[in-house]
């Protein structure tokens, strides 16, 4: 049966046996804006009984300053922290004890003042070590404690999440971008009610409980995405080197300083702004009715205010480069040579054209591969790559250097391909090649409710939903000429950041239990457990592991430890030797 | 699934009947009520087809988007691989499609198809090897007859081996570069044993030792349309498709393969911490045991006991206690897979900052005790129940799942009646039966429990809570692993 046929939604059904690519990806999205100033984007869609719904908050990182970088991201964790209704057995309780929590976490904020002005003058290291802590620091956050303990006896953990799982709810979940931040949901079609109750609850009566403890929890996803992968650290670096002005620079997660200072007040004030009716962009894919869901949405949504202001625009622009930036570094990761340039935003008329023109060099068949890892084979991966944020974009070419070859000249192959591009128009075949895979990459777009709403939300994040529908007609539109210009425009030396990355190798795993040992000590065990690991003889290693057992009833005091560890680890060889090991 | 369809579009019809402003919003959501959806599963046997070469397949027309979508699974995997050789089932399966075929160079390859944008994979993993092809349905001869090809004739053209394997000994050298990798590693290697079929590593002398004579005769011994099942849906007329596949896979070589069993054997580490250094500010954790395979009739309520232990999320205890209520980690839970052909694993992990690890195991494993010696609330036993219940359809969201389901459950044997029963034996679990599979299953002392990050950050703790980690070890066994080499995978 065909879905579309029946909802006569999508431009692309056509009668059976009559199906076409020859027509165009396009679906056909109702919008709807209710009288507060938010928008909704609805779309019928039956092939299974669920929906996808989500919204967005058109705030991220972008809209941050220092001091409370990551901002926009805690207070996506927050949303999903309870209302007054939700989360709660008492809420008057409840408002009374966050009060008090308050209270202590301004004079713990003081107390950090102090702390701060010890790190100026070298007297600690880190403020967030619990040695570097004061005595009076101490003391707070023990009272904090116990108001935390006693503000647990009173709400009901993560009820939102319970709520949704009990009806069938998949995927709930949330993102930060650096434009906007969007929380989304898969539930069976028929609570799409319960949704719209659930949601418009936590926009209109909103209670960041547990605000304290979620800050930490972020910080260990700061830990986990940044600071323990290979390259994370790296690339914040990166990011920060490439942009000199914008608020693009620093990181969505926020700096690991700024973090732990955002206060709940400076939260209360950031949702005022960013996250009234006027701001937000709601969507809904999925087999409901357009027609009944209007209503629903007008009833729940309608009844939150319009914002007072709208949130204020960003204004500031990166200034042109005027030289080449270098990163050079040693990271645990295969050498590697990452190129950046300035771009432009999602919805600039040339966003397209540098889509298409990366496309030219990526892929098997793209002219970086060709080049560098068949052709020249100085690299073993590349990769070209647009990033058009909402309001300024970047393109990346980068590639993996293979074991031997220089990173210069995996470089210089790069920048030989872009002269290519400026020089010579991309012939008519292999223009056609990009095309062909952008007009079917469409079609696998709209493959799934759930991947369709998080794309209307996205789209509409940077700019414009209607890209889902002009993708492959923009990128159909763009000729050899226009890649040429684009090349010759947009890939020049001054404005370009180039990151060498180089093999750091770890440094050799220390033995944990060689490294207990006093120090005086650990010289002789090391070179003793050596030469117990290159015995192959059992014979042998018995009559040394007696020879030290014996020696050992006459060692000193402070390198029986020593002396132990040996006989230990030389029993251990033994053991593997006689079971057929090696 | 007609009269499914059918049924569901009268729902919807009759939902909303009363006009919107008259309809006042209830001040708790508990008080909403829902119209029932009544979504039957869809029937394997509506689906299959064997073709006359012996292959299977799975096929349905679905014309949402002018795509087809063909997966096919191959009985063939790196359980296989001659002693010596690892590495080479994974090369094979990545060469069938970057090396060209019989007609075609490997470059030609890669442009015809890019020029189709038709999306064409290989791939052979443990026990199992798949080929997919995703094109325009207006492409669907030319996409399908070159895809065929390559399953059937590849060229496995030596330079694109040459090149594969010179990034796959690249990669070799980033094995200890993350300490997630690591954790993932060394974690399957406790819970299986060095010699388990899942952890035979390539080194750089297996992979330098592979021969384009060794992927030719790996290729011809298990590629044949008889270990093949296929999952085929999208734009097409279903018996024009049926044709078609019958047409593309005829006359193929050799005879169908006699594909030895998956063994079943496991070798899991003594219960036991396990210590490995590797310097990073957050440590990494992952506690757990073998446990059943799939064909266990406990398995529904395995399968509650661990939403409810930590699988589920914010609803799940372990996140609420670490995360939630903590603020320990960003990452906590558990999950639970049961075996196919060998046992399956029970897992808790996360991740904290040094400092705080051993106090979150401590609260872990305080869950996992918890989980045996009393009973699940009624409220966490319903919200799962119904949770597990109402998100089946998901599983059948799309035509393109659906076979794809039906052919994986057919290549791995899966009991036939697991769909059609698997609601009403959810909805049989109760509240003893989870207690009762997690003291069979869930033995704190069986544990083993691999810690790896900075150990001496670690075990300064975080000054609030007094236990040392040694103290929380299985049995009281302690044991500190080195890092292997990444090229040999040796361990010093």
């Amino acid at each position: 049966m065909n879905t579309f046929r029946r909802s006569g939604a999508l431009v692309v059904l056509l009668c059976a046996g009559s199906l076409a690519a020859a027509e165009k990806p396009r679906i056909d999205v109702q919008e709807l804006t209710l009288a507060n100033g938010m928008r909704f984007l609805l779309f019928e869609r039956h092939e299974s009984p669920t929906v996808a719904a989500g919204w967005l908050a058109h705030v991220g990182s972008v809209n941050e300053r220092e001091g409370i970088t990551g901002i926009s991201h805690l207070f996506e964790h927050m949303m999903f922290k309870g209302t007054k209704t939700i989360g709660t057995r008492d809420i008057q309780a409840d408002l009374r004890i966050i009060d008090e929590q308050e209270k202590i976490q301004e004079e713990m904020r003081r107390e950090m003042d102090l702390m701060r002005e010890k790190l100026r003058r070298g007297e600690i290291d880190d403020v967030q070590k619990p040695e570097s802590w004061t005595p009076r620091y101490r003391e707070l956050q023990k009272r904090f404690e116990e108001l935390v303990a006693q503000q647990r006896q009173i709400i009901i953990k993560d009820q939102l999440d319970q709520i949704y799982t009990k009806n069938g709810g998949e995927n709930l979940n949330a993102g930060t971008t650096e434009d906007f931040t969007l929380y989304f949901i898969r539930l069976p079609s028929n609570r799409l009610e319960l949704w719209a109750w659930l949601e418009s609850d936590r926009l209109l009566n909103p209670v960041f409980r547990e605000f304290y403890s979620e800050r930490d929890v972020v910080f260990e996803e700061r830990r986990m995405r940044t600071e323990s992968t290979p390259l994370g650290k790296y690339d914040e670096a990166f990011n920060a080197l490439f942009w000199e002005a914008h608020p693009y620079k620093w990181p969505v997660v926020g700096w690991p300083s700024d973090i732990p200072s955002i206060s709940k007040a400076e939260a209360d004030a950031y949702f005022a702004t960013y996250y009234a009716p006027n701001n937000l962009t709601g969507v809904i894919v999925g087999d409901v009715k357009v027609a009944e869901v209007r209503p629903l949405l007008e009833r729940y949504f309608g009844r939150i205010p319009r914002g007072p202001k709208d949130p204020p625009p960003v204004v500031t622009l990166e200034p042109r480069q005027l030289g080449e930036k270098r990163y050079n570094a040693e990271a645990e990761t295969s050498p590697t040579v990452r190129i950046a340039w300035h771009g432009v935003p999602f919805v600039h008329r040339d966003f397209s054209v540098l889509d298409v023109l990366t496309d030219v060099l990526s892929g098997r068949t793209g002219r970086l591969y060709k080049g560098l890892v068949v052709g020249k084979q100085l690299a073993n991966e590349v990769s070209a790559s647009v990033d058009s944020k909402k309001y300024a974009g970047a393109i990346e070419l980068a590639a993996v250097v293979k074991d031997g070859k220089e990173p210069a000249a995996a470089e210089q192959a790069l920048y030989d391909e872009l002269e290519r591009l400026k020089n010579e128009p991309v012939p008519a075949e292999e223009l056609q090649k990009v095309k062909n895979q952008a007009k079917a990459n469409a079609y696998r777009r709209l493959s799934s409710p759930f991947s369709i709403a998080v794309q209307l939300l996205s789209y509409d994040g940077l700019g414009d939903w209607r890209y889902i529908n002009t993708y492959a007609d923009q990128v159909d539109a763009v000729t050899a000429a226009d890649l040429q210009r684009a090349a010759r425009q947009y890939f020049t030396r001054e404005t370009r950041t180039v990151g060498v990355f180089l093999r750091k190798e770890g440094a050799p795993a220390e033995d944990p239990e060689v490294a207990a040992l006093p120090p005086e000590a650990q010289a002789m065990v090391k070179q003793n457990l050596q030469r117990i690991l290159a015995e192959t003889d059992p014979a042998k290693l018995r009559e040394g592991i007696a020879r030290m057992q014996a020696a050992a009833a006459q060692a000193p005091a402070e390198m029986r430890a020593a002396v132990d560890l040996i006989v230990k680890r030389a029993q251990q060889r033994l053991a593997a030797l006689e079971s057929g090991k090696k | 699934m007609t009269a499914t369809r059918l049924a569901l579009a009268a729902a919807v019809a009759t939902g909303l009947a009363l006009p919107a402003a008259a309809q006042p919003i209830p001040d708790h959501p508990d008080k909403l009520a829902f119209r029932p959806i009544d979504f039957t599963v869809p029937r394997a046997s509506d689906y299959r087809v064997t073709l006359r070469n012996g292959m299977v397949a799975y096929a349905a027309e679905d014309r949402t988007l002018p795509l087809v979508n063909i997966s096919i699974l191959i009985r063939t995997g790196s359980y296989l691989e001659p002693p010596g050789k690892e590495g080479l089932a994974a090369l094979t399966g990545s060469l069938i499609r970057r090396g060209g075929t019989k007609s075609l160079t490997a470059e030609q390859l890669d442009e015809k198809l890019d020029f189709l944008a038709a999306q064409a994979s290989t791939g052979i993993g443990d026990t199992q090897g798949s080929a997919g092809l995703n094109c325009l349905s207006d492409n669907l001869d030319e996409s399908l007859r070159i895809f065929v090809e390559m399953l059937k004739e590849p060229r496995f053209q030596e330079d694109r081996l040459a090149l594969a394997k010179e990034q796959i000994l690249q990669e070799m050298k980033k094995r200890n570069d993350d300490a997630a990798d690591i954790e993932r590693r060394e974690w399957n290697v406790l819970l299986y044993g060095e010699k388990h079929l899942t952890n035979r590593f390539s080194t750089a002398a297996s992979i330098s030792s592979i021969t384009r004579d060794d992927l030719v005769a790996f290729h011809r011994k298990w590629f044949h349309p008889g270990s093949m099942i296929a999952a085929v849906s999208g734009a097409f007329d279903r018996p024009e498709m049926i044709r078609r596949l019958e047409a593309a896979f005829a006359a193929w070589p050799g005879a169908r393969p006699v594909v030895p069993p998956v063994p079943s054997e496991i070798a899991p580490a003594a219960p036991g911490l396990y210590r490995i250094e590797k310097d990073v500010p957050q440590g990494r954790v992952s506690l757990g045991l073998p446990t059943v395979k799939r064909d266990d009739p406990d398995i529904y309520a395995l399968e509650v006991m661990n939403e409810i232990l930590g699988g589920s999320g914010f609803t799940s205890r372990i996140t609420r206690t670490v995360r939630s209520n903590e603020g320990l980690a960003y990452s906590a839970g558990s999950g639970i897979r049961f075996g196919i052909y060998y046992p399956g694993v029970f897992r808790a992990a996360f991740q904290s900052k040094s400092r705080t690890v051993t106090y979150a195991l401590q609260l872990v494993l305080e869950e996992i005790r918890k989980m045996r010696e009393g009973q699940v609330t009624e409220e966490e036993l319903d919200t799962i129940k119904k949770n597990l219940i109402e998100t089946l359809p998901s599983t059948f969201a799309s035509k393109a799942q659906t076979v794809a389901v039906f052919a994986s459950d057919e290549f791995t044997g899966r009991d036939p009646s697991f769909w059609p029963r698997y609601r009403e034996r959810i909805a049989a679990v109760t509240a003893a039966d989870v207690q009762r599979v997690a003291q069979k299953d869930l033995d704190p002392s069986k544990l083993a429990v691999l810690v790896v990050g900075n150990q001496k950050e670690i075990d300064l703790g975080d000054g609030a809570h007094a236990v040392r980690l040694e103290e929380l070890a299985p049995q009281h066994q302690v044991k500190v692993l080195p890092l292997r080499d990444p090229l040999t995978m040796k361990m010093p």
